[in-house]
């Protein structure tokens, strides 16, 4: 009786887009090892009846050498085998190495279906595989699908029905080496290709010196795209519509509200010059959404637009590669630059991927860097939209000092945490050019995920934050803290709210400080403040689950340090 | 015949694995990726003085730390 079906196959073979396809559920994917960090189910309807669908972690071997190989072996013996159903998902451009993990598979007695992924590239890569052949040696059906396109899922899902396991001899890992050595002489046929384009560039990219300067240009053009996609959003799009057509129709029916009370404080919040005014009113009608809709939301377009086609491209494993020398002085190794770059998205995918890493030691650097030194998007976009006025050199400035404090950082803490960090043994994916279709789809997810995730807390957040404001809650914790912000940090007392709700949303507390008046140094310390100080209340929580509760409070212990000593010296040292 | 680690290998160059030194988690997980005694590889950069090497063996391209690199001895084919 058929009650579940595993997805198994090596990594970044494109299990987890062969698990959209079935399920219908949609996750993230991308052209890199180790892209799905959370189990993931789903459901696929039988004829009448819905069998659980489980995405399982990429394995090369069923003989564990890695956590994420534990975790799959460990599900796959959790059930009887005569309920479950395997799909062992293969990348038909390099059938060889895949093919440990299928005879293994059914050496071990698992009805098992071949599903011979992505074999529309394999044809563009003059690989040819006979298909009927393969079905004979296995015995067990194969089946060549192609999960962008969705072609082949169809006939996958005929083949679960009448897939039973096959009987195999069980060899050692050599004698099974020799043997893939004859499948392959025997049904795969290789056209001789020359060195095309994408060769070289995969090349290219992985050499000293070529590899360099295309990583900074790289680099430079990504850093590029996304202030011009973004503030291309922002002048073309939202500000007008904010400006040209909120804003009027807004003042033509609040405007002439008799009494200005609670409820005129609460939406609309102060008047500057008898004008609404987006950045400074801080009403849940007014600034609340322009913050999200109209600062934000355009650079998680852009940023999240180059991202993907970063990821799906595959250049980030070889950023990795270029990047290891320096991130090992850190205690860390090349692949930790996937987990930061999701963290300037949000820390908290960001941090959740440190699951790539193999060594806690290694986790608990990478979580701290982040949570530390990586600001977020909404963050970076409040910082650019304010302190950008005042000229693009502070707006460097804050990066300059987060960078300098992961250095710091990363180097003290290699020196002082007992433990050594493993190095890096991974997969260089090739370079695989995604169709638009699928770009604009992870591209939807994502934006989606910020809007359902963001704006409810930044709505909530503005009105608790209104109410507070106007019954005069928030001057406690202001008496109390006023003497270590103002002797210490140099600001004014009304900061001290701001520098709370960033423990909410780091959006909102920088948009706070722009009705304070704060000199540009003022600013520019409170800013950079909100990015090294406390994470926000979700990053928090993550965290906690990853670390543990020991070392979420050795990394808390280190967060305030780094904040109290790094904002003194701002204010002691810098002159304007 | 010359015996070398895969650091001291040039880039560019092909060599034949044959033996892989050190812990026996590092052996297990090459022979998973393919990577075993008796196989051909090529080296195709190596990043820095202490960097990671990235090398092509079938059709697959690793990219492994400095540390893993010199436990792997190869018998230079040319």
């Amino acid at each position: 009786m058929l009650k579940r079906i595993y997805l198994a196959g090596n990594p970044n073979v494109g299990k987890s887009l062969v698990f959209s396809r079935l399920t219908g559920v949609q996750v993230i994917s991308s052209n890199y090892p180790g892209t799905t960090v959370e189990l993931v189910k789903g459901w696929l309807s039988l004829g009448d009846e819905k069998i659980e669908v489980v995405d399982l972690p990429g394995a090369y071997s069923l003989e564990p050498t890695s956590k994420a190989e534990e975790v799959a072996v460990s599900l796959l013996s959790q059930y009887p085998k005569d309920e479950i159903v395997v799909i062992n998902v293969l990348d038909s451009t390099n059938l060889e190495r895949n093919l440990l993990l299928t005879l293994q598979l059914i050496e071990k007695g698992f009805p098992t279906v071949v599903c011979l992924n992505m074999c529309d590239d394999a044809l563009h890569r003059g690989v040819h595989i006979d298909i009927a052949g393969l079905e004979k040696i296995l015995q067990c059906p194969v089946v060549p699908t192609c999960a962008v396109t969705g072609k082949g899922i169809k006939a996958l899902v005929e083949k679960i029905k009448i897939s039973a396991p096959a009987v195999r001899a069980k060899f050692s890992h050599e004698e099974l080496w020799i043997e893939i050595g004859h499948i392959i002489e025997n049904v795969q046929r290789l056209e001789h290709r020359h060195h095309r384009f994408r060769e070289r560039l995969e090349d290219a990219s992985v050499q000293p010196l070529t590899g360099f300067f295309i990583a900074a240009g790289v680099i430079y053009a990504a850093f590029k795209f996304v202030r011009f996609i973004g503030e291309g959003i922002i002048n073309k799009i939202t500000d007008p519509v904010f400006f040209d057509l909120y804003r009027p129709l807004l003042e033509k029916f609040t405007l002439h509200w008799q009494e200005k009370g609670f409820w005129f404080h609460l939406l609309i919040g102060d008047l500057i010059g008898g004008k609404i005014d987006f950045k400074q009113s801080l009403g849940v009608l007014t600034t609340a959404p322009y913050i999200e809709f109209g600062m934000v939301l355009p650079y998680v377009v852009s940023f999240y637009f180059i991202l993907s086609l970063l990821e799906d491209i595959g250049y980030l494993p070889r950023l990795a590669i270029l990047l290891d020398n320096f991130l090992h002085r850190l205690g860390l190794h090349g692949y930790a630059i996937i987990p930061v770059l999701l963290g300037f998205g949000c820390n908290v995918p960001g941090i959740l991927s440190t699951r790539v890493l193999e060594s806690k030691r290694e986790r608990f650097i990478a979580s701290t860097i982040i949570s530390i030194g990586v600001p977020c998007l909404p963050l970076q976009a409040m910082i650019i939209g304010l302190l950008g006025s005042f000229g693009g050199l502070y707006v460097g400035g804050v990066y300059l000092v987060l960078f300098s404090i992961i250095l710091i950082l990363g180097l003290i803490l290699n020196r002082l945490l007992p433990g050594y960090s493993p190095e890096f043994l991974i997969e260089i994916p090739p370079y695989r050019f995604p169709p638009l279709g699928m770009l604009a789809r992870k591209l939807f997810m994502r934006i989606r995920a910020f809007l359902f995730e963001a704006v409810p807390v930044v709505l909530a957040g503005v009105c608790f934050i209104n109410i507070l404001l106007y019954f005069r809650l928030f001057d406690f914790v202001t008496g109390v803290f006023a003497p270590v912000v103002k002797g210490i940090f140099g600001l004014p007392k009304e900061a001290v709210v701001a520098l709370v709700i960033g423990f909410f949303r780091k959006d909102v507390a920088v948009g706070m400080l722009a009705p304070l008046g704060l000199s540009i140094k003022q600013m520019f310390i409170a800013a950079t403040l909100l990015a090294i100080s406390f994470p926000c209340v979700a990053t928090f929580i993550v965290l906690w689950k990853e670390l543990g509760f020991k070392d979420l409070v050795k990394s808390v212990f280190i967060m305030v340090s780094v904040s109290v000593i790094v904002g003194g010296l701002l204010n002691l040292f810098m002159l304007r | 015949m010359k015996k070398i680690s895969l650091i001291h290998l040039k880039a560019g160059h092909k060599g034949k694995v044959i033996d892989i030194t050190g812990g026996s988690n590092l052996a297990a997980r090459l022979m998973s990726m393919g990577l075993y005694k008796g196989k051909e590889l090529i080296k195709l950069s190596h990043i820095g003085l202490r960097g990671p090497v990235v090398i092509k063996s079938g059709r697959t391209i690793l990219a492994l730390g400095h540390g893993p690199a010199a436990k792997i001895i190869l018998e230079v084919t040319c």
